[in-house]
């Protein structure tokens, strides 16, 4: 193994401790985080030569980057990514339904990082918390004081015997979720979907999800598809959710319901996709009590499992019990995303064993709130602001509409302005979704808001 | 308000993806108003009138056209909140179109007088 250049081995923990201890008496100046949170940009930064790694370069990633270059004077941060590309993964459902371009969700992550942060161009394969390091791929060990984990969700498509991502867009195979290209290629099998009509199947695993709101999207935007190719007398769409529910939200899970009812697409419960045939075009269901059924299908929307990466999975920083546990989600506290065994590391976005929100609405409302907490630690505080778990769906409901709903942890609508009705169809929630989102997205990832 | 920080920063990214167009639009502006201003004759202060009514007719155009250049339509307009936003982006519009329309209209009555 070899070490970051530039940075000296550590003695395990009790030295780090130790380190922590130091650099936090050179971090006593103030801090000026803001009262209202960390909504707002810090104006002030504090003194530091702590060593930061940032695992991963989303939106996460970057955003709490940003936030703590300006935050921090001194400090070292380094963020561990393979990634090249920047993808706008909010806008993946309109490219798979044909409302944006490709391009349009494509950008550079080198664009997006501040100044003066080192860029691992690799994969954290193992996370050592105990010893304060993690391990890339290539066998780099990097040492840290503080570590924050934005690695994102991993998309378990293996779950699903005869999936092939690499197939999507053939054979009626779409699924939005692997990125730009499956995008693309989705909306190619839409199209050619809609011209002929005919039988669909929409499927909701039961994991946690990331924008659990795009297998309700795509559901809505194929049936407005089909409506709009004057194919919708002759094809039928049904919604095959592996839960007991389509929405974890209640009042949004009734309200799509029975639209969905009024629109003609079927739904049944507890049916997990539990192998495909892609030629065949064959797809089976499992029920809990481990009756199968296979449905032909003309077109199929594939949501795979999702689970957190396995360097967390497998690592001391995932639950080890609980709900979050199966999936090995990183073990933060829901309202500071601290890790709640390993005190100087933080968690943003999908990564998070948290009980909702793997969005960019999440990412938006919780990076100032790690950047924040991040640096009272550092400071030699305690974390200070807390996470209510708002997150937010512009739920498209057909092209040209959409319902703005926001909510938090305990699944209450939370508009952010008092006039907003979250379950109404509205032009305004469209024209945020398909021209507003994407700028405030981009604010977010250079940590302004 | 947070919100109004967060609108000024979507405000600030999408006029960042078209600031060539920006700068040439503010420089054409400066431009006409400095024409307007030189020209013998023309009144600003008589052009306004006729600059008024090439907004409202601007924030008009801009309130049918919008919607569906944004892949809606005016038939989506579910509630108040829909109206407010489109007439609100309608009155940018009109405020462009008359800030433009007031230095051509004073030029043109110069020219004409």
């Amino acid at each position: 193994m070899k070490r970051i250049a530039g940075q000296t081995a550590l003695p395990p923990r009790a030295a780090d401790a130790a380190r922590r201890r130091l650099l936090q008496l050179g971090a006593g100046a103030p801090l000026a985080l803001g009262a209202s949170g960390a909504a707002t940009p810090a104006r002030a930064s504090i003194r530091t030569n702590a060593r930061i790694v940032i695992a991963g370069s989303g939106l996460g990633g970057i955003a709490v980057a940003n936030r703590l270059s300006r935050m921090l004077d001194g400090a070292r941060i380094t963020i561990v990514d393979r990634k090249e590309e920047h993808n706008y993964q909010p806008g993946y459902t309109l490219v798979a339904t044909g409302v944006w371009p490709v391009d349009k969700v494509r950008d550079r992550n080198a664009e997006f990082q501040p100044a003066g942060v080192t860029w691992v161009r690799d994969m954290v394969a193992a996370f050592d918390p105990a010893a304060n390091a993690v391990v890339t791929a290539g066998g780099q060990r990097i040492d840290y004081d503080f570590l924050v984990v934005a690695t994102g969700l991993h998309l378990d498509y293996a779950q699903i015997p005869g999936m092939d991502v690499a197939a999507i867009g053939s054979n009626g195979l779409a699924s939005v979720y692997p990125g730009p290209q499956a995008a693309q290629a989705t909306w190619a099998a839409m199209q050619s979907f809609a011209q002929k009509g005919g039988n669909a199947i929409m499927t909701l695993p039961a994991t946690p999800l990331k924008c659990a709101g795009a297998p309700l999207k795509m559901t809505f935007m194929l049936r407005d598809r089909l409506r709009q190719a004057g194919t919708l007398d002759k094809s039928k769409v049904r919604f095959q959710s592996a839960l007991g529910a389509v929405f974890g939200v209640k009042v949004v899970n009734d309200n799509v319901l029975a639209r969905w009812k009024d629109l003609g697409v079927g739904v049944e419960f507890s049916r997990r996709l539990a192998a495909i045939d892609i030629g065949a075009r064959r797809a089976t269901f499992v029920s809990p009590e481990g009756e199968k059924e296979e449905l032909p299908y003309d077109f199929i929307h594939v949501v795979p499992p999702m689970r957190a990466p396995d360097a967390v999975k497998n690592s001391e920083l995932s639950w080890k019990e609980g709900p979050f546990a199966a999936g090995g989600w990183l073990e933060v506290d829901k309202a500071t995303l601290q890790h709640r065994r390993f005190p100087n590391v933080f968690g943003i976005g999908d990564i998070n064993g948290t009980p909702r929100g793997k969005t960019a609405a999440t990412v938006k409302k919780s990076a100032p709130i790690v950047a924040a907490n991040l640096v009272s630690v550092i400071a030699g505080g305690k974390p200070e602001v807390s996470f209510d778990g708002y997150t937010s769906c512009p739920l498209l409901t057909r092209e040209g509409s959409a319902m703005l709903i926001e909510f938090d942890y305990d699944g209450k609508l939370t508009p952010s302005l008092p006039m907003i009705e979250p379950l109404q169809d509205s032009f305004f929630a469209w024209l945020l979704k398909v021209r507003m989102l994407k700028p405030a997205y981009l604010a977010v990832l250079k940590g302004r808001v | 308000m947070y919100e109004i920080w967060l609108a000024s920063n979507i405000v600030w990214e999408m006029a960042l993806t078209v600031w060539p167009l920006l700068l040439a639009a503010a420089v054409a502006w400066l431009l006409l108003m400095t024409a307007a201003v030189r020209r013998p004759g023309a009144r600003l202060r008589r052009a306004l009138p006729a600059a008024l009514l090439c907004a409202a007719a601007g924030a008009f155009a801009a309130f049918v056209i919008v919607p569906g250049a944004v892949g809606s339509s005016l038939g989506e307009l579910g509630y108040w909140v829909d109206v407010a936003n489109l007439a609100a982006i309608a009155a940018g519009c009109g405020v462009a179109v008359g800030a433009f329309a007031w230095p051509l209209a004073a030029i043109f009555r110069a020219r004409a007088a």
